[in-house]
């Protein structure tokens, strides 16, 4: 059995330390490129999210590296990611693919299920180890987005541009060499290390922008266009409303006082809408009232086009911006999407935060001059 | 009180229930006028861009009430089955509303979420019978006698009737009489709105051919093929056209199948992938796939409906023909 599985991000460093642990053969996707993207567009459907088509891109170039089995997570509605499983699977079925896809659907009723599921995948490791094994692999994601986050902030202070992606990108190069979750971990713990000895900037304060919106085109560079990349270089500090580990947390793990937290910031958007409509939709607005709250200069949603919940948070979002005047910006990403336009979009807003905050700077100062 | 219903999304199914329900509190109802190219331009500009076709229908139907009425009717509806949903947009619709439409009167918001247990619905209509002002009982009743209009009503459509044919007191054609049946799959809100469809239902009768809808397929139908998918189905609506469209395919019901989806519609973007998927690998009866959206022409619409019935009797006269060489000339 050869595993893989779609990319999301960082998940894969968590998804094959896990499987290595349990000996499992894993083939990780090729990093996602134009030719995944167009793999994906032309086999899916055309009305189909971007995550479902760059997914299908994934599964596509790791079967031409030797894939046989496919594993994928599953949820119970209303967004469409709870059914991706079963159109990929009769897209991969009429090509003529013979690969096994298991999706571990969340197993509210049916624990019976799931565990086969387990089973099936884990073969002959005892529960103790795999248990061991999933344990590890969350302390990777908490890692491995510590580590990003690490690098957002010295993204925006860094003194020559480019000293951080540099060293992501030896990080990258080093740990697909590893094998196993205390190799991956290692490496992790190594480049944390390197990336705070990066020279910082002194006396700068960055503007500080939050991101909200869809979690697949939040956490997956290659579909926001690197995003916090671009942000970055405009001098911009980044936070993320979204990781993989805050998902991790709020849902596979018995973290109580995180899970308080997080129901702390989702009932701050009550006013607006108080209920879940699927995806990350409530998520996107109580993050904006938590980031309008803490002073964010300004907060970016972003989605893939036709993203069903993002599309109700849209909407409500300009609300959100008259009570507190935060700024926000809606993008709106798929695979026509053009990278110069993008970029002159996060220019343009970036400006305008700049712009804002002077002009509060010299309020501030006229309201001393006269006492 | 004068209570708006907006003539768009559901209201082609549930308009017998919400009706009596509000008339038999002692209210005077009003309906949104038809969809006009007026109302749907009022939509597109004050719903957000990415939104679906009836959402934005939904938007203009709701401007159109203003100035007209006291209140206006939005339902939520989360869910009408247990363990199903409709779409995240219907969930959010009160919220929608509220943020992109400015001087809105009162908003009367049904609450309507069977997700846990389906009694929770009627709980709903005791909510929504307080806001407007009736007692518990008298909401009790109301709610018992507009669920027998509804039920009349289903038991119509059953009998294969649309709900157009209802509303508008036309008389469908006799199967017997029909050159064929052809098979609509198609959210109500886009089947049943003859300025969204362009009288699409009507077109294929005065062709001769008598349509099946959703709505004519029994439940126990859709639920027996749908069982057979291999996860769940989530989405009710999604599942009544993917399972009557299955319904119909497997009964040998129909000569043709067209779908009616709105750009923009995520369930669709599945369904109608599945469905087209099975019909080619299973069935093979010919099928088409129409979008529609509010740049939609509809002389590009007459085309390619003719185009495809005139596929179908092409195919019906010469299926037989069998070449001399053994195969047919169509290749199957």
């Amino acid at each position: 059995m050869k595993v893989t599985f779609p990319h999301m991000g960082q998940a894969y460093l968590a998804i094959k330390g896990l499987l290595d642990d349990l000996g499992i053969e894993v083939i990780v996707p090729p990093t996602i490129t134009e030719r995944t993207l167009e793999i994906g567009t032309k086999l899916s459907p055309e009305m189909a999210c971007l995550p479902l088509k760059i997914n299908i891109g994934n599964y596509i170039e790791s079967i031409e590296k030797g894939a046989d089995t496919i594993i994928i997570t599953g949820s119970c509605g209303p967004c469409r990611f709870g059914y991706y499983g079963v159109v990929q699977k009769e897209i991969l079925k009429d090509l003529g693919y013979d690969v096994d896809i298991i999706i571990f659907d969340p197993p509210n009723s049916d624990y019976r299920a799931f565990i086969e599921r387990i089973r099936k995948l884990a073969g002959k490791n005892s529960w103790a180890s795999i248990a061991r094994a999933f344990r590890r692999a969350s302390i990777i994601v908490e890692e491995a987005d510590e580590m990003l986050d690490i690098a957002l902030k010295k993204r925006a202070r860094e003194v020559s541009r480019g000293d951080t992606d540099s060293r992501l990108y030896r990080f990258e190069r080093e740990v697909m060499g590893k094998h196993g979750s205390y190799e991956i971990l290692e490496t992790i713990r190594k480049y944390k290390g390197i990336l705070n000895q990066i020279e910082e900037k002194t006396g700068v304060s960055p503007l500080k922008i939050g991101l909200v919106g869809e979690i697949y085109t939040l956490i997956e560079p290659y579909v926001n266009l690197n995003i916090e990349k671009k942000l970055g270089y405009l001098g911009v500090e980044v936070y993320r409303s979204l990781t993989l580990n805050e998902w991790v947390k709020v849902h596979l793990s018995l973290d109580v006082k995180h899970k308080m937290r997080h129901k702390r910031i989702l009932k701050k958007a009550a006013p607006y809408l108080n209920l879940c409509v699927g995806g990350h939709a409530w998520q996107t607005i109580a993050n904006s009232v938590y980031y309008s709250e803490c002073g964010l200069d300004g907060i970016i949603q972003i989605m893939p086009f036709g993203c069903m919940p993002e599309i109700v948070a849209e909407s409500i979002l300009p609300k959100v911006y008259q009570d507190y005047g935060t700024p926000i910006m809606t993008l709106v990403v798929d695979e026509m999407t053009g990278e110069a336009g993008y970029f002159t979009r996060l220019e343009a807003f970036v400006d305008l935060l700049e712009q804002k905050r002077r002009s509060k700077i010299d309020e501030y100062k006229e309201g001393l001059f006269r006492g | 009180m004068r209570i708006g219903i907006p003539r768009a999304l559901l209201y082609y199914n549930y308009y017998p229930l919400w009706y009596s329900f509000f008339k038999e509190l002692g209210h005077q109802v009003v309906i949104s006028s038809t969809t006009s190219k007026a109302v749907l331009d009022s939509g597109v500009t004050s719903c957000v861009d990415d939104a679906c076709l009836p959402i934005k229908l939904f938007h203009g139907h709701v401007a159109n009430l203003i100035g007209k009425v006291d209140a206006i009717f939005i339902p939520r509806l989360v869910s009408i089955y247990p363990d199903e949903y409709i779409c995240p947009k219907f969930i959010g619709l009160p919220e929608m509303i509220k943020s992109s439409i400015k001087g809105l009167p009162h908003l009367i918001v049904l609450n309507c979420n069977a997700h846990r247990n389906l009694k929770d619905v009627h709980r709903g209509y005791m909510e929504l019978g307080k806001m407007i002002g009736a007692r518990y009982s008298q909401a009790a009743r109301a709610l018992q006698k507009a669920m027998a209009n509804q039920h009349d009503y289903d038991l119509l459509l059953k009998e294969g009737q649309t709900p157009i044919d209802i509303l508008n007191d036309d008389k469908p054609i006799e199967e017997v009489e029909a050159k064929g049946v052809i098979g609509l799959i198609g959210h109500p809100y886009l089947l049943y709105d003859e300025f969204i469809s362009m009288r699409l239902i009507a077109k294929l009768r005065a062709r001769g051919y008598a349509v099946l809808v959703p709505e004519n397929i029994a439940q126990s139908q859709i639920e027996e093929v749908c069982a057979q998918l291999p996860k769940k189905l989530f989405w009710s609506y999604g599942k009544k056209l993917l399972g009557s469209g299955l319904a119909m395919l497997k009964g040998k019901k129909v000569d043709g199948i067209i779908f009616l989806s709105s750009f923009g519609c995520g369930i669709d973007a599945f369904i109608v992938e599945l469905l087209q998927r099975y019909n080619h690998r299973l069935y093979r009866i010919p099928s088409a796939l129409i979008t529609v959206d509010e740049h939609s022409g509809e002389a590009g619409f007459n085309t390619r409906l003719e185009a495809f019935i005139d596929m179908i009797e092409w195919r019906n006269r010469r299926e037989g023909y069998i070449s001399a060489y053994g195969t047919s000339v169509f290749g199957h």
